[in-house]
């Protein structure tokens, strides 16, 4: 019992994590309506930012509770970026075919990857420090770390403030107006150019959070990004891109059913995400909750 | 007409490790190599007989430049450029050609990497070709550079099935890393000689080509020296997965008395931080073919002690120790200087390759005169023995690269920020009495197994008994 108490704790940190990737990449899409490609290497620039915001941290002194402060400032780091692109460089495409917005942001993967391993190198960075200022917790005789329960909290904590955002907050009402119709909301005087780039920039934020708090359970690799890009995509896939909800049940179909092939069927462990997203795909091409 | 079964000669545990050589302590420094080679950095060099232009030699070093794989591809750099930089100091090759070299990035895929070692040899105009760290890459690399008639001397890559069957009769292409299967079995044979009563074994490796070579080969060689093992629970995460929490928690819930690993680079540190909190350490043994085949400084304090940590059976940077074997201490400390790190087995790799190659050049030029062709630089690397940081490396005249496999325990040694080897439980052993020899049937010939050293171990290898 409690191994399947644990795995289940697993599968929702995995979940977690997964939601905050794909939440982002849905909302970009669902407002600006193009498929950024470079999302998970914007995960993992948060990723790296914050395990060297620890480091520094931890090499100033800072107590180990205040590196926790350092996890939303990982994530800001990645909406500031994101807030800098949109205008710059993704604005001029939104009018071109959608190839042309592929090959912008694949552009952005490769920027962003070279520009981690110039800054940081190729070797882990971790930032364990904070998974060890919380302790770790017994479950029947197991253990259990007390941080992943926080990753867990921070995943539940996010998908309510983004569904309270989109749906009960006037700046929801105006970014709803604008995914719907770009041209009438802007003809009613709203501020387009604003909402995308705050939209963007909470899209990235998403991303950044999610590399923030998994790095010290990890660390950040090179490569994360493109391996969180490709299951992020599994979840979008499942759930159908540009819903919230969509990610949030993507999301845990995913971890979940990861889960159990890791703990069932090893030798499928991949191939069995891949199934069920081509099944989804077959019998609802939009995925679960997909209207595009 | 019955036929006779085939009966398995058997032996006792301790008589076998003795006849394979096994060696514990980090004192052995029995070599592979039956030629004393030439040292490294002589001080006064022979002059270069002959007429030798001073045109630069090229050569082309492919690795992992960018993404995951990054992580033992900048060591490979790093050990290739100071090699290039401590040979051009003394004047380049024969004294006269200087060393330069252009890179490729092996992470553009299989087809990209073999489109560009054409294009380095017909564009670029390379000379040599060095590097590789997939075993993806080499067995598609290794049948173009034949091809093209480029000289070629792979720093890893070193799956079985490049010289079984890919190029199993190679003219051009050399290995200077020991033999993928040899990392499996060095592994089992930590296993046995430290941890003879473990019965549950667990698995985790990547599932990909290499880590379906280390189980097979692990579990091949194990089940001779320590009969009567179970397989309890098995993981083939995708390689570059960074979350292995369902994974650990799966394999505590068989409650293995051992673990095996073939995760490694960023993989393995990921996984060894989440399998430290999980408590997986203080649960069962952990062997490891490659966890410490990273560069050394991305391994944490936090690293489990007693952890059997291999490096591909290739090469860490405290053995040989102390001042016993000079070479790798001025090895060590010239690449410290030059990089402000550590050096990995793909440092090592990559920096013997230019070395042997400037061997054979010299011995090749003794006999000849002026710069030697191709011809007379293969007929010399073939046999050719030489010193190296990580003791003797020979070239077997089939073209792979043979030195001692080695292993050995994690610990925390205050001389370090990371943990290293435990200086007293270094083991090595003999190359030769675990790879096939010489000449032994390759797959598709007389047999069908996966690999020659697997055919080799079902063949020749007793079964331990008590």
């Amino acid at each position: 019992m409690a191994f399947l108490t644990i795995q289940i704790l697993n599968s929702l940190l995995y979940a977690s994590v997964l939601f905050l990737i794909a939440a982002g990449l849905s909302l970009i899409f669902g407002v600006m309506r193009i498929i950024n490609l470079a999302h998970g290497s914007l995960y993992a620039v948060g990723a790296y930012v914050t395990a060297w915001l620890v480091g520094r941290g931890i090499a100033l002194g800072l107590p180990p509770g205040w590196l926790f402060l350092l996890l939303p400032l990982g994530a800001l780091s990645v909406a500031l970026i994101g807030i800098v692109i949109e205008p710059l460089l993704l604005r001029p495409f939104y009018r071109r075919a959608e190839e042309y917005q592929l090959l912008v942001t694949f552009g952005l993967i490769q920027i962003l990857e070279d520009s981690i391993r110039f800054i940081w190198g190729g070797t882990p960075l971790s930032a364990d420090a904070l998974m060890d200022a919380l302790p770790i917790i017994h479950i029947g005789g197991l253990l259990y770390p007390a941080y992943n329960l926080v990753v867990i909290g921070i995943g539940v904590v996010a998908a309510l403030a983004l569904w309270v955002a989109i749906y009960h907050t006037k700046f929801g009402v105006m970014l709803r107006a604008t995914s719907q119709d770009r041209r009438m909301a802007s003809a009613l005087g709203l501020n387009v150019g604003l909402v995308y780039v705050m939209a963007f920039g909470i899209g990235c934020f998403m991303a950044g959070l999610g590399g923030a708090i998994v790095v010290p359970t990890q660390a950040a690799v090179l490569g994360m990004g493109i391996d969180a890009l490709v299951i992020a995509f599994v979840v979008v896939v499942i759930g159908g891109l540009g819903s919230l909800k969509g990610a949030l049940v993507g999301a845990l179909v995913v971890s979940f059913v990861r889960t159990a092939g890791i703990q069932f069927f090893p030798e499928l462990e991949l191939a069995v995400l891949y199934l069920i997203a081509a099944l989804v795909l077959l019998v609802r091409p939009t995925g679960l909750f997909g209207t595009a | 007409m019955e036929k006779t079964p085939t009966v398995t000669p058997t032996v006792n545990r301790r008589a076998f490790l003795n006849t394979l050589g096994v060696t514990v302590g980090g004192t052995g420094l029995i070599g592979a190599g039956l030629v004393g080679g030439s040292q490294l950095l002589k001080a006064a060099q022979d002059p270069a007989k002959g007429r030798v232009p001073d045109t630069p030699f090229r050569t082309g070093h492919m690795t992992f430049l960018t993404g995951a794989g990054a992580v033992l591809g900048e060591p490979s750099i790093k050990g290739h450029t100071m090699a290039a930089e401590e040979i051009n100091a003394q004047g380049g090759l024969l004294g006269k050609r200087k060393i330069e070299t252009i890179t490729a990035d092996e992470a553009a895929g299989t087809d990209a990497c073999v489109k560009e070692v054409r294009r380095m040899k017909l564009d670029a105009k390379i000379d040599m070709f060095t590097g590789v760290i997939s075993s993806g890459t080499s067995p598609a690399v290794g049948p173009v550079a034949e091809e093209l008639g480029l000289l070629t001397i792979l720093t890893d890559g070193c799956t079985d099935f490049l010289f079984d069957k890919a190029i199993p009769n190679p003219k051009y292409v050399f290995r200077i890393t020991n033999i993928q299967s040899s990392d499996g079995i060095t592994a089992a044979i930590g296993v046995a000689q430290t941890w003879p009563h473990v019965r549950k074994i667990a698995h985790i490796h990547p599932d990909y080509a290499y880590g379906r070579n280390a189980s097979e080969h692990f579990t091949l060689a194990l089940e001779r020296l320590v009969p009567g093992t179970e397989v309890v629970s098995e993981s083939w995460p995708k390689l570059f997965t960074t979350d292995f929490a369902a994974h650990i928690t799966k394999i505590m819930s068989a409650q293995p008395d051992l673990l095996v690993a073939s995760v490694w680079g960023g993989d393995y540190v990921a996984f060894y931080k989440q399998a430290l909190r999980y408590g997986l350490f203080d649960k069962m043994k952990v062997a490891s073919t490659i966890a410490f085949g990273v560069a050394p400084h991305a391994i944490g304090k936090d690293h489990p002690e007693g952890v059997l940590a291999g490096v591909h059976s290739n090469y860490y940077f405290t053995y040989p120790g102390g001042d016993r074997w000079p070479l790798n201490k001025s090895f060590v400390q010239r690449y410290f200087k030059r990089w402000n790190e550590y050096p990995n087995f793909q440092s090592e790799g990559a920096y013997m390759a230019l070395y042997l190659l400037k061997s054979a050049i010299e011995r090749a030029n003794k006999l000849t005169g002026g710069w030697p062709e191709d011809e007379a630089i293969i007929s010399q690397l073939e046999g050719l023995g030489i010193d190296a940081p990580s003791g003797y490396l020979y070239m077997r005249p089939d073209h792979q690269a043979y030195k001692d496999a080695v292993t050995g325990f994690s610990k925390n040694l205050p001389d370090y920020e990371f943990a290293s080897w435990d200086p007293a439980r270094i083991i090595t052993i003999p190359i030769r009495n675990i790879t096939a020899p010489l000449g032994w049937p390759k797959p598709g010939t007389t047999h069908n197994e996966s690999t020659a050293a697997a055919n080799w171990i079902k063949t020749t290898w007793p079964k331990v008994v008590g």
